[in-house]
């Protein structure tokens, strides 16, 4: 059922900040049609590792398949990376992203927030993108919020909207930087049923989260970091009943 | 004179005081040490200063330049300067995550400055622009070390025919204020209706 070529493939990717060494050669296949959840203390490289599969953080070395196809740009052996713009922007119209603080364009409505990209990036006609982003507003009942402007939304509403933004462009996968972190509580659940009901509906999806409970009964997979290196990657029901390593132990615990 | 060489100076030195900042924002190399040391030293020289080497020492390398011609370049590229500043730390405060999340989107970075930062930078460097502007205003008296006449050395002038230099210089007074006031009221005005609409003021 699976496709055999992943969604998502990383190779031997590694990443330094001015010789400090964040990510160590991680290798990580993600299947289409997953949901999969980044677990692992402060610091452990879960952001990094996010923003280099969009390049939003340009790798040192190694690499990053979308179905196949190389993200960015090429990196040699010698660390020396070179990216190419056009062909980057056309991956990254293609992986949807989801930041802890909305990112939501303050001089934009709603609506204008989700069809921007379709319209500029895809040269979509507006009509088509107009009906399409309310369809997702709808879907992720915000439809009556669409003429106003973000600052009017609750955070719950906000990160709503910026899932839409991000639904709007049809990705072939979504990365999500722990989406529900800045929220008050109340909200957490109403952000966590969209992500959910994407999950069921086969969306490819990369989430770094602290929400225990969304990643054990949501995910297929969970993958544990720490220190910059992925230390497991499990099924999300094996990984909570019995994490196999040490520090994923405490790190539940 | 003066609202009319202002208004070109202000017209011209905007885009091109933008075109700088985006220049040195991105960092482009070589090009971006180049602008900061010509913006320092714009900064650094009086007005009256450039306005007298772009009219008498520019010609002695080869560029006339009539009086009015000139008095523009020099408006515009001080003020080009001034504006560059207000501009590229408009650049820099916007936030980080927005402009990620057009690129993320797959913008090109020209897609991302035109369609989402530019349309909030504007509003926010709009109060400090409109102080420049007004800097700007009150340099012009300076061109009239080349002979442009504007109201102060109109008012000078008249003074002198009629042996009355008071009333004069409340009329330059008074015509400065009004330029001032209407550069003033539009700003409010436009404070005034992105507040309404947006909900906020400044990012
Ligand atoms: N732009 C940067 N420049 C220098 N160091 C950075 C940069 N971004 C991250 N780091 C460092 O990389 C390491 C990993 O950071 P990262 O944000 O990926 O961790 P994280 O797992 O997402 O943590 P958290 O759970 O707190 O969000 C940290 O030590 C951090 O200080
Ligand atoms: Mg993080």
């Amino acid at each position: 059922m699976a496709d055999p070529i992943p969604a998502i493939s990383v190779k031997r990717l590694c990443k330094e900040f001015d010789g400090h060494e964040v990510l160590r050669d991680i290798d990580l296949d993600i299947p289409a049609g997953t949901t999969t959840c980044i677990l692992g203390p402060s610091g452990s490289g879960k952001s990094t590792f996010l923003r280099c599969l969009n390049w939003l953080e340009i790798p040192s070395s190694g690499a990053v398949f979308l179905d196949g196809r190389r993200v960015g740009g090429e990196t040699n052996a010698a660390g020396k990376v070179t990216v190419n713009r056009r062909e980057l922007a056309e991956t990254r119209a293609k992986i949807g992203m989801v930041f802890q603080h909305f990112a939501l364009w303050r001089h934009l409505t709603v609506l204008q927030n989700v069809t921007e990209a379709p319209i500029q990036v895809l040269k979509r006609p507006r009509q088509d993108v107009e009906t399409q982003a309310m369809a997702i507003l709808e879907q992720v009942g915000l439809a009556d919020k669409a003429h106003v402007y973000p600052h009017a939304l609750s955070g719950g509403q906000k990160q709503r909207v910026a899932i839409s933004r991000a639904l709007a462009m049809k990705p072939k996968v979504i990365l999500f930087d722990e989406p529900t972190s800045a929220l008050d509580p109340e909200m957490v659940g109403e952000v966590l049923a969209v992500m959910r009901s994407l999950a069921k509906g086969g969306m490819t999806q990369v989430i770094v989260t602290h929400e225990m409970a969304f990643a054990r009964d949501v995910s297929d997979t969970v993958v544990f970091m720490d220190g910059g290196q992925i230390r497991e990657v499990a099924p999300a029901k094996e990984f909570f009943a019995a994490p196999k390593t040490e520090r994923a132990r405490r790190f539940l615990s | 004179m003066t609202a009319w060489l202002s208004a070109i100076g202000i017209a011209l030195s905007l885009p091109l005081g933008l075109l700088l900042a985006i220049i040195r924002w991105r960092r482009v190399a070589v090009l971006d040490g180049v602008l900061a040391g010509f913006v320092s030293l714009i900064r650094a020289t009086p007005f009256v200063t450039l306005v007298l080497f772009i009219f008498f020492v520019l010609p002695s390398l080869g560029i006339e330049l009539k009086p009015i011609p000139a008095a523009i370049v020099a408006l515009t590229i001080n003020t080009m300067a001034f504006s560059s500043e207000i501009w590229r730390s408009a650049l820099d405060s916007f936030p980080r995550d927005q402009r990620e999340a057009a690129e993320a989107c797959g913008m090109s970075e020209f897609q991302a400055l035109r369609r989402v930062i530019f349309p909030q930078i504007w509003r926010s460097s709009l109060g400090p622009l409109v102080s420049e502007a007004t800097i700007l205003l009150k340099c012009t008296p300076a061109i009239a070390v080349i002979g442009v006449v504007e109201i102060t050395r109109a008012a000078s002038r008249i003074g002198a025919e009629t042996y009355e230099p008071l009333p004069p210089f409340l009329l330059a007074t008074v015509l400065y204020t009004a330029l001032i006031a209407v550069l003033v009221r539009g700003q409010r005005y436009v404070e005034r209706r992105v507040a309404n609409r947006y909900g906020y003021v400044a990012p």
